[in-house]
This record gives structure tokens, C-alpha cells and sequence, in this order.
């Protein structure tokens, strides 16, 4: 772990080509083959308001490639906030966040490229799809390119055993079901980074059997998982990294 | 080239999604094309009815309001931006589109397009109706200048919608405000009769809007409605709207959502 005190690059919305920028920034290849990290957080900080503590304290965390962490920590100690910066939902106050030495707000498109998010419980489903429609949707604004679509969707209803599902609209399936979906989303794009935010939420075993199979495959082409759950849920999974998060900071276990 | 082929498929994905939701709601199409309807019955006999001055006849009144009524589903699609937005954040998948390389700014503009689109066809499926069961008569000679100058006028309107989902992502709030900017711009559009009957004030805030020249000039393109200024002049009004009114719009929205980034209330709904 680094520390790193930088501040978090924002586009300025009064720049010259602005609007390009912001409708269609293009993607400056980026491969992982330089000497930064997968991810690295560095000095995170964020507040949720001025009366209240700060939820992420200077966090530091890397994940070097071919890894896979895991952060515990019990309900609102700021896993979830941890993620959503990384992920570049939202911004922390001060500190670092780069993703193969890309920051969200550097490259936003290349950015999203690499990294994956899984957020927490149910929601990002459109219930009135089927299946294989919201994964098309998925790959289509995942930018995929056109000669690997059909493949890419077709991999991702293989890898988490969904052809009996495929034909099936969303708000017909169970919460399980609903889960092994999200999971598939999430990986469907091939990310350098996945973000999983207590993906076994509603999983059954053979459910779990899939994820680990879906983050061999990240593993096995450089990236790294980091995978967040209050604790003892994922016990079937190994991780090369375990921290708790406490007071802001990440604590080894 | 191929990132602008695949934001190309993306904002037709986006299409395509909003269809098939669409059309997963079985009976909805019959009942806009219902409310269309009753709409035309309404107004046909209130033509019948009464005498509206500046009016040579019943039925010259009855083709300006059926325009004007085509053009309210316009209006009602651009507003409809914000709630679907609004949706969006409940559902969760607002942050999927801010989390993908194809970004939540190019999903709310794509996510106005079917919407706008829809509208054009239920315009049209008015007209129809009004033709077919009312006897209204179209000015076929323009009738083909009409379609391109429709979506002009959706390009006029769609800022509208965007600044009103702007401030959605900021206030989570869908409908702050838009049902009384669609009366108001009813009433001063020229929507049910003419603007000149209207107070002078209320005629110059009739000038500060594109609903006014785009009813005055589908109106003359479509039953041959005498115009009040030049054809080119409604044009170039429809044109500059748009161009002015869609890239601040859209600045606006892309600040909305970095407020929301930064302060962190973009997760909020």
C-alpha cells in the first residue's frame, strides 16, 4: 500500500471542445502492461457531511494484478463508499484513484472500460426485459465492439448458465436469479477490475461455483477482484489479500 | 471509427430497449391512440359548436386545433425525459449507464430519442385520424415539407427535457415544475387558438419560444394556415432554438451529474 495524497482530477465543463469531451470522449488505448497497478487508492477521503466523521480516513489499497482481495467491515463502516469511488460513481473528497495509472477523470471512457462494478443488493435490472435483451443492453453501452457482440453475450449466458433463462423477463425470475444476472453484467465486458459489493446476496452454492469461475478468468488475464461483504459469507473462496475497514482506514486481518 | 460505430449501436440499443419495454405494456398503444380519439371528437364539435373569430369555418378551426393537438404529444414526449430519468435512478440503472464507457450524458440524450420518435408517430396516427374520420383536409402539396421540419421542431423541443432532467438528477424529483411549463406553453404556443387573441405580454412571451413557430409553421405546411411571418424566418427561429437551446442544455445536464459525482448524491433517489 502507497500512500498518496493527490487531489482528484474534474473536468472543467469550460474548456475548448467541452461538449465532445463529455458526449463522446474517445478512448486513448491504455493496456496493462506498464508498472501500475490494476488499482490503487491512495490518502482517500470522503465526508458525507461537515457534522459527521469522515467515512473513508486517508485509505490506502492496491491490488496488485492476478489477485484477489477481500475487505470486511461491519454495516456502514464505508465499503460500500470504498467501492462506489473506485468504481468512479462518486468522488472522494481528496486522494487518489487510478486504475492501470488511469483516473476517472482523466479518460472517463477508457476508465469505464476496465473497471466493473457489482453495487450491492438488487436494483440495475430493467424488470420488463428478458434476459438476453438486458445482457445485449449491457454489451451494446459497454461499447463492445460489433465483432465480438454476439460472442461476448453468448459467453456471458454460457459462463453463468442462463439459456434456460435467456427468453425469461426479469421481473419473472427469483432474487436468485435476479443475482446471477447482475454477477453476469458485471463480467460480461471482460474488466481488468471487478468491484464486488456482497455479490452472494441471494446466490446459491451453484451460483458461488460460477463467480469463482468468472474470476479465475480475470485472474488469468492480469486483472484483479476486489470483493467487499461485512464477513464470513464467502467462505468457499480464497483471496490472496485480506483487510477490514475501520475508523476509515484498512486494517490487515 | 469504431468507437463512433459502437456509440452509434449504443444509442440504437438504448432505442431498442425503450421499445421493447414499450411494447411489454400490451394496451398502451391503444390507449394513447384512444386518448387521440376523444380528443378529435372533443374538438370536432366544439368547431361544430361555436364560431371562433378569425375563422372562415367550422373546419378551418377544427384543422388548426388538430394540428395543435398533434403537436402536444411532442411537448408531453421532451417533458417525459425527466421522469424517465427519474425512474432510472430508482431502478439502479442510471449509475449502470454513468458506469459504462458510453456514459449516462449519451444515455439521457438516447433515452429521449424513442420517446420523441413515438410522439412523431402518434402526430401522425392524429392526423390520420382526424383525415379519415373527421374529414379534415391536408394541404398535400406541403404535407412531405412538413416531415423534415418535424424533426426540427423535436430538436427544438428535446433541450427542454433535458434541462428538466438536469434538475432531476439534482433534486430527484421527476416532475418539479413540468406540468405547469406544459400549460403554460400550451396557452402561449397557440396550441387551441390563435396567439393575436392573447394579451400583448403574453404575445411577446409567445416570441421567446419555439411551440409558437413550430405550431405556426406545421399549421401552414399541413391545412395551409396563413403564417405571420415568412416561412424561412419560423425556420430559422426552430434552427436557432436548437442550436442555442441543445448544447447548453446538455452542459448543463453533464454539470448536473458532476455535482452529483461530487457530492456523492448521484446514488440518491
Amino acid at each position: 500500500m502507497t500512500p498518496r495524497s493527490l487531489d482528484i482530477a474534474e473536468p472543467e465543463l469550460g474548456a475548448t471542445g467541452t461538449l465532445e469531451r463529455l458526449v463522446g470522449a474517445r478512448p486513448t488505448e491504455s493496456s496493462p502492461e506498464s508498472d501500475s497497478a490494476p488499482l490503487r487508492l491512495g490518502g482517500l477521503r470522503k465526508r458525507w457531511r461537515k457534522d459527521l466523521p469522515l467515512v473513508l480516513d486517508g485509505l490506502d489499497l492496491t491490488l496488485e494484478r492476478g489477485t484477489t482481495t477481500w475487505v470486511g467491515g461491519r454495516n456502514g463502516v464505508g465499503k460500500t463508499t470504498m467501492l462506489r469511488v473506485a468504481a468512479g460513481l462518486i468522488d472522494a473528497d481528496s486522494g487518489c484513484v487510478e486504475v492501470w495509472g488511469i483516473a476517472p477523470g482523466e479518460n472517463r471512457v477508457r476508465y469505464q472500460q476496465l473497471v466493473s462494478f457489482l453495487p450491492a443488493g438488487d436494483r440495475g435490472l430493467y424488470a420488463r426485459l428478458t434476459v438476453r435483451r438486458q445482457l445485449e443492453f449491457c454489451a451494446r453501452i459497454a461499447m463492445v465492439p460489433r465483432a465480438r457482440f454476439g460472442e461476448t453475450v453468448e459467453h456471458a449466458i454460457a459462463t453463468f448458465d442462463l439459456s434456460e433463462l435467456a427468453e425469461r423477463r426479469v421481473d419473472r425470475m427469483s432474487m436468485g436469479q435476479r443475482q446471477r444476472l447482475r454477477i453476469a453484467m458485471t463480467f460480461l465486458p471482460s474488466p481488468e477490475v471487478v468491484l464486488l459489493d456482497e455479490p452472494l446476496t441471494s446466490l446459491d452454492s451453484e451460483g458461488m461455483v460460477l463467480i469463482q469461475a468468472a474470476v479465475a478468468e480475470v485472474l488469468a488475464r492480469g486483472g484483479a477482484v476486489l470483493w467487499c461483504s461485512p464477513s464470513g459469507e464467502h467462505l468457499e473462496m480464497s483471496f490472496d489479500a485480506h483487510w477490514m475497514l475501520e475508523r476509515g482506514k484498512l486494517v490487515a486481518v | 471509427m469504431s468507437d463512433t460505430l459502437a456509440a452509434g449501436h449504443a444509442f440504437l440499443a438504448v432505442m431498442r430497449r425503450d421499445l421493447h419495454v414499450y411494447l411489454s405494456y400490451r394496451t398502451r398503444l391503444v390507449s394513447q391512440v384512444l386518448t387521440a380519439l376523444f380528443s378529435l371528437t372533443l374538438f370536432y364539435y366544439v368547431s361544430r359548436l361555436v364560431h371562433v373569430s378569425g375563422f372562415d369555418s367550422h373546419s378551418a378551426y377544427f384543422g388548426f386545433v388538430v394540428v395543435g393537438i398533434s403537436l402536444i404529444s411532442v411537448l408531453y414526449s421532451s417533458f417525459s425525459i425527466p421522469e424517465l430519468v427519474r425512474q432510472e435512478l430508482i431502478a439502479g440503472t442510471f449509475d449502470r449507464l454513468l458506469l459504462s464507457p458510453f456514459g449516462a450524458i449519451r444515455g439521457v440524450i438516447a433515452m429521449s430519442l424513442f420517446p420523441m420518435l413515438f410522439s412523431f408517430v402518434l402526430a401522425t396516427v392524429t392526423l390520420t385520424l382526424g383525415c379519415v374520420i373527421f374529414g379534415l383536409r391536408l394541404h398535400w402539396s406541403t404535407v412531405p415539407v412538413a416531415v423534415p421540419v418535424m424533426f426540427l421542431v423535436v430538436l427544438s423541443f428535446l433541450p427542454f427535457g433535458i434541462l428538466f432532467a438536469s434538475l432531476t438528477v439534482v433534486v430527484k424529483q421527476g416532475s418539479v415544475g413540468t406540468a405547469w411549463v406544459i400549460a403554460l406553453l400550451s396557452i402561449v404556443g397557440g396550441l387551441y387558438f390563435p396567439v393575436s387573441l392573447l394579451p400583448s405580454w403574453l404575445q411577446t412571451a409567445a416570441k421567446l419560444q419555439p411551440f409558437t413557430a413550430a405550431t405556426d409553421l406545421l399549421r401552414h405546411l399541413l391545412v395551409g394556415s396563413s403564417l405571420g411571418e415568412s416561412p424561412q424566418t419560423s425556420l430559422l427561429k426552430l434552427v436557432g432554438f436548437a442550436a442555442v437551446l441543445l448544447p447548453g442544455s446538455i452542459l448543463l445536464l453533464a454539470r448536473a451529474i458532476r455535482l452529483g459525482q461530487r457530492r456523492g448524491t448521484i446514488i440518491e433517489y
